[in-house]
């Protein structure tokens, strides 16, 4: 039976607001990996924001995910295409709340060069009261060797950083 | 990833557990997850999972979505809910599974924490539970219990408490 073990990677606490953290030059000696950002999105227009993430520098329309979101206006589930890879549900600097949020994402077998890349990840914003999870898939086979975070709302034009004091860290999952 | 502390209920049930009671959680960590396998004394197929922090069941909010024997919803309350157990009504011998993560248990800042969980019953009426939560203290957390909302935990329940320790400042790159 496999062991799971959490083999810290990468850490960045981010000193000053950044667009996006780029995990570069990832180890393939693990079978998963799990990303984990805790923080806020600078984004001032609406309370929330999503941790999107891109692989290997691919921002083709190569991802797709399906989600479920439970928020004040009720739940919703949807699935679409996209340019990336969408983890969960973050605050914003328009909370009301100054906590921050996390997320928590598992990269499924990254290393491997015959399959998909598959993402379980579930997202928490409570000053916002949401919460989400999504399954996404990344269409290719190339292995994972970088992984490039941003948030949803910079990815759309929007000024929308990461926060001084955002925290992202890598895992690798030993099989 | 290291356990930090394993607790099994014995023969009578018990109402809580509670991790670290003698002495504080190490603060030699990162993050900490729990991982929980419980049946409880409650006369239906599920019940819920809450948390304390410190010896207080004050100061929580959550986020939940839910989905239960074919509906789906999603609520806010005021307590620390985390996910789900098995309740007696349940197929006899299974037991629920809850995840909870719990981000800088250590900081100076409100603490949020994510669960997801299910209850497990081999017929119709399980359940499953995402939960955003909100521990609104700034202190850090030096212990945690865990208890069944409506039931007392029956014999066999588990629960270990992990610690995660983050990784150093790699060749990570902002952007």
């Amino acid at each position: 039976m496999p062991t799971p073990t959490y083999i810290p990677l990468q850490t960045i606490t981010l000193g000053s607001a950044a667009s996006s953290v780029t995990f570069a030059s990832i180890p393939q000696t693990y079978r998963d990996l799990v990303l984990v950002v805790i923080g806020r999105s600078s984004y001032t227009i609406n309370g929330d924001d999503n941790i999107e993430v891109r692989f290997n520098s691919d921002s083709g329309s190569n991802y797709s995910r399906v989600l479920a979101l439970g928020n004040t206006n009720g739940t919703d589930s949807n699935a679409a295409g996209s340019t990336r890879a969408e983890f969960g549900v973050f605050p914003t600097s328009a909370s009301s709340n100054t906590s921050f949020g996390q997320v928590i994402g598992n990269i499924m077998d990254y290393s491997a060069t015959d399959k998909h890349k598959t993402i379980l990840a579930r997202g928490n914003s409570v000053p916002n009261s949401s919460v989400n999870m999504n399954a996404a898939r990344w269409a290719s086979t190339l292995a994972i060797t970088s992984i490039e975070v941003q948030t949803a709302r910079n990815l759309q034009g929007a000024s929308a950083d990461l926060v001084v004091g955002t925290t992202l860290s890598l895992y690798g999952i030993e099989a | 990833m290291q356990a930090i502390e394993t607790v099994t209920v014995g023969s009578g049930g018990a109402a809580s557990i509670e991790f670290m009671a003698v002495g504080d959680i190490p603060d030699t960590y990162t993050d900490l997850m729990i991982l929980v396998s419980f049946r409880t004394t409650r006369a239906y197929v599920s019940d819920d999972i809450d948390i304390q922090i410190n010896g207080s069941a004050a100061n929580f909010s959550h986020r939940l979505l839910y989905g239960d024997n074919g509906s789906v919803g999603s609520q806010t309350n005021t307590y620390g809910q985390a996910a789900l157990a098995t309740g007696n009504s349940g197929t006899s011998n299974t037991f629920g599974n809850t995840e909870i993560y719990i981000p800088n248990y250590r900081s100076s800042v409100a603490k949020s924490y994510s669960a997801a969980g299910v209850s497990e019953n081999n017929a119709t009426n399980a359940g499953q539970h995402l939960t955003a939560g909100l521990w609104n203290v700034t202190d850090p957390i030096t212990s945690i219990t865990v208890l069944g909302k409506n039931g007392t935990l029956m014999q066999y329940s588990t629960a270990t408490l992990y610690g995660i320790l983050a990784g150093s400042d790699g060749t990570t790159t902002v952007t």
